[in-house]
């Protein structure tokens, strides 16, 4: 594949009730991605957007945020879908050679309306929206449940995952304040508020305002803009079915095969020895361990045993992840940044050492339904 | 004067705007005549799952697709009354005459035959912390058959050989 690198981006700091507009909070990310990468609004030729018309509370949502995401004139489309899908938009309108420059950005503001409702209606009309209790933790909690049977893995196991992810986001200053606990320990997250049993609080992802930004650039052009762009290498994405009830959910089969996909583009052999840091779009704990059961870092029912700590055999989610700050729409692009940061050596306070290839994944839909992965490099190898 | 109290509570920067997006009436279309077929089984105390001739995957309810084949499955097979939980969660809710959030059972349950799990009933008042993955039940159906999905008013738990069985292979160890 040929290389497209990200060249500039900005996180807005997520906070339970921002004190900002939506279009205010997208100028602040569109913009600082800009002035990272030192660009004029001129130079970009598209502008894709990561919003969800629901969550937006209106329809066509990107007709409103023209001004702000910088689209004034421009060819701009809009994906309603996580950012990571968004990016992968961007990426093949800059491999397509008619897009010098897309900017990227997704943004969301969850303090104006109740998610897990709003996930509600995400549900087939016919069975399962009548139940009227199928929202995101419900759907985790299902997953979980899946997972601790077929493979015996304790509620304890699946903790530590909330454990290490709170005192990550302690580290990074751009997580969720209210996430950011260095002290929290396994019976915290245990006796924290049950949400669906056996899923509580602390151990799913709670969301939070934010917006994220990020500018692509095909090769040539990219090593003009900055010194080191971090080079998209491979990327891989595949769709589950939407039943629940037709799926493993003790598996992802999804994220197996978007991985392979990826790995193959990135010339990939074995991930456990070529990847040095995972960035996963986690919703849930015990997300994050079928996922990167998936990814092939171990193998199936072994995700706990994992050394996945900062400075640990295979890094995941070294920000906090997204436990650490849950942007709806911004947090796969919020991923990729964070990937992209640890391989430029920016990550200070959780910076893995001498990181060079990673992982940035992006999902959508109840129980990651839709995975998207990226493989990201730098230039030091 | 309650909006200017409004406009002095803690927000000096922003403002919430009240606004609505009447989604409420929206309707949708829904293949009736395929599944009048399972319907009119229903009515009758009679449980049929659709069978795609190409993959032999059994669903249900009957979904309209099969995902796998892209074929729409015509075969319709009888399936039995006994049916079992593939995964559960009791999620926390707070609906209305609750005085604060209670566990709701939410209970994912195999037809055996069927490949695919629904969302269904669990006696009221069942208490789901005694549910476990593999618990057996069995369709309790409605008196009065309206011919439609809560003609199975609930599945009923029923007794589970396998506890007795596990007890004993313990007590041989």
């Amino acid at each position: 594949m040929e290389k497209v690198g990200i060249v500039g981006y900005y996180q807005v700091k997520p906070e339970t009730d921002i004190q900002m507009s939506r279009p205010e909070m997208i100028f602040y990310a569109a913009r600082g991605a800009l002035d990272y990468a030192g660009l004029k609004r001129d130079d970009l030729t598209t502008v894709i957007s990561a919003t969800n018309d629901y969550y937006d509370g209106k329809t066509i949502s990107n007709c409103f945020t023209v001004e702000a995401g910088g689209a004034y004139l421009k060819d701009e489309s809009k994906v309603e879908m996580d950012g990571a899908h968004a990016v992968n938009y961007g990426l093949m309108r800059c491999l397509s050679g008619h897009h010098k420059l897309a900017l990227v950005w997704g943004a969301s503001q969850p303090s104006t309306f109740y998610y897990s409702c709003i996930r509600v209606l995400e549900n087939d009309p016919t069975f399962d929206r009548p139940i009227n209790l199928l929202n995101d933790y419900t759907a985790a909690a299902l997953g979980m449940r899946a997972y601790m049977n077929k493979f015996g893995v304790s509620v304890e196991d699946i903790a530590k995952v909330g454990v290490k992810n709170h005192k990550n986001a302690a580290k990074n200053p751009l997580a969720w304040n209210e996430a950011q606990l260095p002290d929290i320990t396994v019976e915290d997250i245990l006796n924290s508020e049950m949400l669906s049993n056996p899923v509580t609080k602390l151990m799913h992802a709670l969301p939070c305002d934010g917006a994220t930004a990020l500018v692509l650039a095909p090769e040539g052009l990219a090593k003009k803009i900055i010194d080191d762009p971090v080079w998209i290498t491979g990327v891989g994405l595949c769709q589950e079915t939407y039943y629940l009830g037709d799926r493993d959910l003790s598996i992802s089969v999804s994220m197996e095969k978007a991985a392979q996909k990826a790995y193959k583009l990135a010339g990939i052999n074995d991930p456990r020895k070529d990847i040095d840091v995972v960035e996963l779009f986690e919703h849930s704990a015990y997300e994050e361990l079928v996922l990167a059961e998936a990814l092939g870092l171990c193998e199936k029912g072994k995700g706990s045993s994992l050394s996945s700590e900062i400075n640990g055999e295979i890094p995941i989610n070294p920000s906090g992840g997204n436990i650490g700050a849950f942007t709806p729409c911004a947090t796969g692009i919020t991923r990729i940044i964070e990937a992209v940061k640890q391989i430029q050596g920016e990550a200070k306070g959780y910076q893995v050492k001498d990181a060079n290839r990673a992982i940035a994944h992006g999902q959508i839909g109840f129980c990651a339904q839709n995975n998207i992965v990226f493989i990201l490099e730098g230039g030091k190898r | 004067m309650v909006r200017l109290e409004y406009i002095k509570k803690q927000y000096t920067r922003t403002r919430r705007v009240h606004g609505n997006w009447y989604l409420a009436s929206y309707q949708y279309k829904f293949n009736v005549k395929r599944i009048n077929q399972c319907l009119e089984h229903l009515r009758k105390g009679e449980l049929v799952g659709l069978k795609c001739r190409s993959c032999n995957t059994v669903s249900f309810p009957p979904r309209l697709i099969c995902p796998k084949c892209l074929k729409m499955p015509d075969e319709w097979v009888h399936l039995r009354d006994t049916a079992t939980v593939a995964t559960f969660s009791g999620t926390y809710a707070q609906e209305a005459g609750d005085t604060e959030p209670r566990p709701y059972p939410v209970v994912a349950i195999r037809q055996d035959g069927s490949d695919t799990t629904w969302l269904a009933n669990l006696p009221e008042g069942y208490d789901f912390f005694k549910v476990y993955v593999g618990m057996p039940l069995k369709v309790k159906w409605a008196e009065d058959k309206k011919g439609d999905f809560s003609d199975i008013e609930y599945y009923e738990p029923i007794e589970d050989p396998s506890i007795e069985m596990n007890k004993k292979e313990e007590a041989e160890k």
